[in-house]
């Protein structure tokens, strides 16, 4: 007997389900008739989609001035709001690619869900970059296309490198959610009653048989796409902080800036999934599979990177002091006590304090508390944004440039806008596509392992007997 | 320029067209468009795009407006298009002339340069001078007489002229701005002959008329004094802010003043400045050693100053009893001694608007310190009335009140406005004809019965003299763009009742002199701009007992009362360039503000933009109250020309309800005339409820302990000429160099590629010397009006949206009670390895062979990521579409369009700008330069910026630095030469010469703090 205590995997799906009952707990929700408080809040968030696209024409009609920007600060809110939802956008394929890779079966309950927001986040972070231009009718000139003017783009520019990498994470966070959807989309076609439906899930499904030959190809598929979503989690927010780091502005030209926002936005990220989660899996039932077990996993990831940001900022002042540039240090002593103080602070509380709290068990599986940091969390990292591209901007080398940004009207309505696209997207998300990988939950019900069959292929559950512990006598 | 019927191309294009826009313009009418001019958006439209553009009416939603041009069917001798064409012309201004050179482009001028040849300019120019060319152009100038309000012509008002004035016996008083003309001076002379009941007052608000009382106490004779500052060595300023453009005769004294500070090398020497003022004034912020003390105190300041010098030299023995609060101080005895032991080389000013008895006293230092015939000459003016005017014009206005008279003409001046103190409106209304002839519909113009447009100097033909005495000859640029008349040929239809052209007027004035040699000489002058051989005479004064003057300090709250660094009395108010030069002391732009001293506005528990009332025997005015470092204490300065209504779109003040949630924005200022005409009187002050916003382009004014500026007495220079460099400031040498050391080479090492230059061109670079530099800021119009810089407004101003390329940075050094003050203007760096370009991802920002970093308009998306990367924060970017607003709200863009440079592009919306070291300019010459020479490189001193073209200081150098001969490249070898933020490896092309100061040794105390590093 080993002096350790064996302690088994708590059972990842809760409940007596079997095949069959997940199937139905899943696709139930995507074939029964649309319940009205669905109506409901995609009218708001309808609304909400009208509001942003109302901003935006109001922006291409005037030009950016109807922004808050002005001379030392040239980038605020539209930028805030790019990393922002860039940020968030990493949390799906973290969970779906690397937990996928390093075989965390406990991310099947959630993998399908994150990506969805990752894809919907990215679209949201896309729109920025695409809108904060002056002139938006030759934004097309970012990418290298050859034309007349035999002019490519410069391929020095960070934001450049930002196109590049903002659009590979799309294009392979799309791929990557697709292909893990046509078994699923594939069940759904054939649970359709209605044509449409049946016609609409076939062609997503892409002729899916579920034989060996389909399984096993699909089962390639998924494990190449996610090796080549992996570097591209590390990627996509590393060359984002380059439009920072790679510039010479004091706060801006840092090293630490890569990891630093890495971690940021894998905090931000499962931060957005719980703040979803917790809604959808009482909305929809779904409390069997988005088990408080998820929960706690990811409140302890939190907790982990909120300590790397807190750390990184910590080190940021370390440097700043340690460098013995004279810019270097006032930029971050202006932070703290400057203008900007306010919102230094409150990205301190929110960010660094608050995720220590999941130190304690009791508080990491309480809901309702993590549901509240989670929305605490991401209103930080909004702030971290603020704080880096504001602040480092409204006070850089020449005193004489420096002033202080205030947004408009228009600045917090295109923000609030981008939850109209969001959540448009991912009510339709819900409503129409399975919201848990059915194929792969399944995978990881006890009736999956081949183990648990006699040689007559009789279901016989395996029962983990918990030993006792063995307290070593002295 | 020979051709005086000049062709009306520029009207003609439209005129000949026939079309639409140019129908509506010709038909429309002042009134119809009241409504219009207090409409807020209209105006907020028009201010966005004074700045205007080349682009005829067009569909508003177009990207690109549609312009219609037409041939030359007939090409007129000596235009070539697109090739400028420069013609000598003077500025008048407060009686004096400045000689200028106008910038052509196919017969519209463009812009003002000075006159190399001109003493009032030695080819430099005020900003007042830099945005004449808008006044021109100012479509809310007026543009027809008026007869009771209808609209009138020219000829209306010749031919009523003909009729009333027919009678001899009118009683008629004529007011007068202050005028050096010698046709004007005629036909004043003709008009006292003609009208035997005549009164003639020349009337300026802050003219010389205590001066010249001052020297008759003093000399006997009006005279006006004028200074020589080559010469002097010790320069004592009593509250005589003659580096301003304010003064008449700044930018000639401008040009003394820094030049007797030009430094070199360790071997040169330089003058020293004191300065006593209440305010903190451009002279006080350019001074050695400068004393704040209440306005009201300056005169007695002058009294001690005699006293004590009484002791030290003869003559002035009158001044051995006198005994006040600055008597036996330090700062009185060290500037004694230091007057003493520079006799013959020295300058003492006081101010113009201090009292006759101020000015004698001065005099009489200035006599005693032998400074007469060197550095102070006295000079007969024919144009000066021989008469107190101040008193004159205090009787006439009596006069009118008792209803004396029968007819007021007003002559360029708009008393209404300026002397309201006096109730000057009510005055007229016993009068049966008010005649006003005016640039505006102003004040004085709708209180008229006859009111007849006044034509631009650069539209009108005119003599005179500089204020030093040079004759010249305004000749005009272009045809009259309206149904004006000059004041010689509005003068002439009132003596001679008759409508004579003002260049026949002003020939016959040189047929006068020249006599036979008329044709020759007359080509000459026209040339040159100016007859050298020809001026004023200098007076052989001899003093009279001068005593000391009985002072008036004001106990407790005094208020002062100056014009406006921007609008001046008034009269630049609807000019968009001057309301948004940020003031250059305090950096404010739009309005006008009661500045008063840290301690004050702590006493009173005001801050910047809280609302405070000023009273005056009754009077009060509620104006917003602004904390100036370096004020006298107990002293409120209020700066005059705001709060108009009815001018024009630029200067009325109004509300204007911005984007929406935003507050209300109030603009144009307060008016301060109600309160006094003086220049102080004893008032109180007191917080008011409320704020008011105020647009100041620097919120920050201390340098943090940063290296930006960089200066040091001239001693220390001496002891340590290397004081400005990097390795001295921060005692290790630039990050970079020890590793450059080991590969060979000179430059730090960088990361990137370096940009190589082929040998066959020349390498552009500026050195801005910061020992000459005293802040005016003329620079920043002088490239305003060279390139099409917008006008954004009071709003996009606060918003920190200001669109100038070179801007004009103020710090103040030292404790906040008593700081000095340094400038530093800072236009783009040229940086060789320039951070703005390795961040554009489309390549819109480049280098080209010649060293400069470019702007491609065309391919700028407005990512904004080059600004944001730019460590000198010099790139502006066109938030808004601020000439598009000027084509549908404007409503007549033709005319403002025409004072636009043709030679560079009006920036389109979405589009980043900054500047381009003139590359118009530079372009050109080199053109020209391989047309005749075949040279790639042009010569030392042909390319000249906008900026160092307008500064009187020279203190912009600029030129090919391949060219080791070339100034800037030996500027830009002498030890005082630094980079900013060199430690970054940027490579600015722009580098700065640090400031030297020579302070009394005496007196150092923290005034002459050093920058701390």
């Amino acid at each position: 007997m080993s002096k350790y205590e064996y302690v088994p995997e708590p059972a990842l799906v809760k409940g007596n389900h079997d095949f069959a009952s997940i199937t139905k707990l899943v696709t139930d929700v995507n074939l029964r008739p649309t319940p009205k408080l669905w109506y409901f809040f995609m009218l708001i968030s309808n609304a909400l989609l009208g509001v942003f696209l109302v901003a935006v024409g109001y922006l291409i009609w005037e030009g950016t001035g109807i922004w808050g920007l002005m001379n030392p600060v040239g980038w605020g809110w539209a930028i805030i709001n790019f990393v922002w939802w860039v940020g968030i956008g990493h949390a799906g394929t973290l969970i779906s690619a690397i937990l996928f890779l390093f075989r965390q079966d406990w991310r099947t309950a959630i993998n399908r869900f994150a990506e969805a927001m990752t894809i919907f986040a990215v679209i949201c972070a896309l729109m920025f970059p695409g809108i904060h231009v002056g002139r938006i009718w030759v934004i097309y000139w970012v990418f290298p296309i050859p034309n007349q003017m035999a002019m490519w783009p410069n391929f020095n520019s960070p934001l450049l490198w930002d196109v590049f990498a903002v659009s590979t994470y799309f294009t392979v966070s799309l791929l990557f959610w697709y292909v893990g959807l046509v078994p699923d989309l594939a069940t759904l076609r054939d649970k359709a009653t209605d044509k449409i439906r049946k016609f609409a899930y076939g062609i997503g499904a892409l002729g899916w048989t579920g034989s060996n030959r389909a399984w096993w190809n699909y089962e390639k598929a998924y494990m190449i796409l996610a090796g080549l979503a992996t570097p591209l989690v590390l990627s996509v927010h590393t060359i984002v902080s380059f439009d920072f780091a790679v510039s010479m502005i004091p706060g801006w030209h840092t090293t630490i800036f890569p990891p630093y926002f890495v971690a940021g936005a894998i905090f931000s990220g499962f931060a957005m999934v719980l703040t979803l989660m917790l809604v959808a899996r009482k909305v929809y039932g779904m409390e069997d599979i988005m088990t408080n077990d998820h929960m706690e996993k990811m409140n302890i990831i939190i907790l982990v990177t909120g300590s790397m940001v807190g750390f990184a900022y910590i080190m940021e002042f370390f440097i700043a002091w340690y460098s013995g540039v004279e810019y270097e240090k006032a930029i971050f002593m202006l932070r703290a006590t400057g203008p900007y103080a306010w919102a230094y602070w409150i990205m301190m509380l929110c960010n660094v304090i608050s995720p220590q709290v999941f130190w304690s068990k009791k508080l990491r599986r309480n809901v309702g508390f993590t549901f509240f940091i989670s929305i605490v969390v991401n209103i930080g990292m909004w702030f971290e944004r603020f704080v880096i591209t504001v602040s480092s901007l409204a006070n850089d080398y020449l005193p004489s440039s420096w002033d202080y940004f205030s947004p408009t009207i228009w600045d917090v309505l295109t923000y609030v806008g981008t939850f109209g696209i969001f959540f448009t997207f991912f009510l339709a998300f819900l409503r129409f596509l399975p919201m848990v990988a059915i194929a792969e939950i399944k995978a990881v019900l006890p009736q999956a392992d081949p183990h648990n069959y006699d040689e007559n292929q009789e279901y016989h559950p395996h029962v983990v007997e918990i030993p006792k512990p063995q307290v070593e006598k002295v | 320029m020979s051709e005086v019927t000049q062709n009306t191309y520029w009207k003609s294009l439209n005129e000949l067209a026939q079309n639409k826009e140019y129908k509506n313009f010709v038909e429309r009418e002042f009134p119809e468009n009241a409504t219009e001019l207090t409409d807020g958006v209209s105006r907020k439209g028009f201010l966005r795009v004074m700045g205007a553009s080349i682009a005829l009416a067009g569909f508003a939603a177009c990207r690109r407006p549609v312009q219609k041009i037409l041939p030359y069917s007939n090409q007129p001798e000596d235009i070539v298009p697109g090739i400028p064409l420069f013609y000598a012309t003077a500025m008048p201004f407060q009686g004096s002339l400045t000689g200028l050179v106008v910038e052509n482009h196919e017969g519209r001028p463009t812009k003002v340069e000075g006159n190399d040849l001109h003493p009032g300019s030695w080819g430099n120019t005020n900003s007042y001078h830099q945005a004449t060319m808008l006044e021109m152009y100012d479509p809310d100038r007026s543009r027809f007489p008026l007869r009771n309000g209808e609209k009138a012509t020219s000829n209306d008002f010749v031919a009523f002229a003909q009729e009333y004035f027919a009678d001899r016996n009118k009683r008629v008083a004529f007011i007068s701005e202050a005028n050096s003309s010698p046709t004007f001076t005629a036909l004043k002379q003709g008009a006292l002959q003609k009208f035997s009941n005549a009164k003639w007052v020349t009337y300026e608000p802050f003219g010389e008329d205590n001066a010249i009382e001052g020297n008759l106490i003093a000399f006997g004779s009006r005279l006006r004094t004028h200074y020589n500052y080559s010469n002097a060595d010790v320069v004592v300023s009593l509250d005589d802010d003659f580096l301003a453009p304010t003064h008449p005769n700044n930018v000639e004294y401008a040009k003394q003043i820094t030049g007797r500070r030009k430094v070199t090398s360790t071997s040169d020497s330089m003058s020293r400045i004191y300065s006593v003022e209440n305010g903190f004034t451009l002279t006080g912020s350019y001074a050695d050693n400068r004393l704040r003390v209440k306005a009201s105190e300056v005169e007695a300041f002058a009294n001690a100053l005699a006293g004590a010098l009484s002791t030290r030299i003869n003559g002035l023995n009158a001044f051995r009893s006198v005994s006040n609060q600055f008597t036996g101080s330090e700062f009185i005895s060290a500037l004694a001694d230091d007057l003493a032991s520079n006799i013959g080389r020295s300058a003492v000013s006081i101010g113009l608007a201090h009292s006759a008895n101020a000015h004698a006293v001065v005099a009489a230092i200035n006599t005693s310190l032998n400074n007469i015939g060197s550095s102070v000459n006295y000079l007969q003016v024919p144009s000066f009335d021989n008469q107190n005017n101040t008193q004159a014009f205090t009787d006439v206005v009596t006069e009118l009140k008792a209803g004396n008279f029968d007819a007021v003409v007003m002559i360029g001046t708009n008393p209404v406005y300026s002397s309201s103190f006096n109730n000057f409106s009510d005055a007229i209304k016993n009068v049966d004809e008010v005649f006003h002839l005016g640039t505006y519909k102003d004040e004085s113009a709708k209180s008229a019965s006859w009111h007849v447009s006044r034509s631009h100097f650069l539209e009108s033909w005119g003599d005179g003299f500089s204020f030093g005495g040079a004759r010249s000859v305004i000749q005009p640029q272009i045809q009259p763009l309206h149904d004006s008349l000059s004041e010689i040929e509005f003068l002439n239809a009132i003596v001679y009742e008759e409508k004579t052209s003002g260049y026949d007027l002003v020939q016959n004035t040189f047929k006068g002199y020249y006599g036979a040699r008329f044709e020759n000489r007359w080509k000459d002058i026209l040339h040159d701009g100016i007859d050298i051989r020809d001026g004023y005479d200098r007076a052989n004064v001899r003093l009279r007992t001068v005593s000391p003057s009985q002072t008036s300090p004001v106990d407790g709250i005094e208020v002062v009362i100056r014009p406006d660094a921007s609008v001046f009395d008034g009269r630049f108010a609807n000019l968009g360039w001057l309301q948004e030069l940020p003031d250059p002391m305090t950096k404010i732009t739009w309005d006008n503000v009661a500045l008063m001293s840290p301690a004050t506005a702590a006493s009173l528990g005001v801050e910047n933009e809280d609302l405070v009332n000023v009273a005056v025997n009754g009077k009060s005015v509620t104006i917003a109250a602004w904390i100036q470092p370096g004020h006298a204490d107990d002293s409120i300065t209020l700066n005059v020309g705001y709060g108009r209504e009815g001018i024009g779109r630029v200067a009325d003040i109004g509300s204007e309800n911005s984007q929406l949630l935003d507050p209300s924005e109030k603009y144009g200022g307060v008016d301060i005339y109600p309160l006094h005409t003086a220049l102080f009187v004893s008032g109180a002050i007191s917080k008011a409820s409320g704020s008011y916003k105020i647009a100041c382009v620097q919120d920050h004014h201390s340098l943090e302990g940063r290296d930006m500026y960089r200066k040091a007495t001239l001693e220390k220079y001496k002891d340590t000429p290397d004081y400005a460099s990097f390795k001295y400031v921060h005692k290790y040498p630039v990050p970079g160099m020890k590793e450059a050391a080991e590969l060979g080479e000179d430059q730090p090492i960088s990361l990137f590629d370096e940009q190589t230059y082929s040998a066959d061109e020349p390498q552009w670079g500026m050195a801005i010397d910061l020992n000459s530099c005293f802040g005016c800021g003329v620079c920043v119009i002088a490239c305003q009006s060279e390139n099409n810089i917008p006008v954004i407004g009071k709003r996009e101003v606060n918003r920190g949206r200001e669109m100038h390329w070179i801007r004009n940075d103020r710090y103040y050094v030292g404790d906040e009670n008593n700081p000095t003050a340094v400038h530093q203007p800072v236009p783009c760096m040229h940086c060789e390895l320039a951070p703005c370009e390795q961040v554009c991802p489309v390549a819109a920002t480049t280098h080209s062979n010649d060293g400069m970093n470019q702007m491609t308009y065309n391919r700028c998306i407005g990512t904004r990521y080059c600004a944001n990367n730019c460590p000198f924060k010099v790139r502006r970017f066109n938030f808004f579409n601020y000439p598009k607003e000027y084509l549908t709200t404007g409503e007549d863009p033709d005319i403002i369009q025409m004072a636009m440079n043709p030679e560079v592009t009006v920036r389109f919306r979405g589009v980043m700008e900054k500047c381009t070291y003139c590359v118009q300019r530079v372009n050109r010459a080199k053109i020209n330069t391989k047309i005749e020479t075949g040279s790639p490189k042009p010569a030392d001193g042909t390319v000249v910026t906008a900026c160092q073209q307008a500064c009187p200081a020279d203190a912009i150098y600029f030129g090919d630095l391949t060219d080791e001969n070339s100034t800037v490249a030996k500027m830009k070898r002498n030890e005082r030469n630094y980079l900013m933020l060199e430690e970054l490896n940027v490579r600015p092309r722009t580098s700065y010469i640090a400031k030297l100061t020579n302070p009394n040794p005496v007196l150092v105390d923290e005034t002459n703090q050093e920058p701390a590093h």
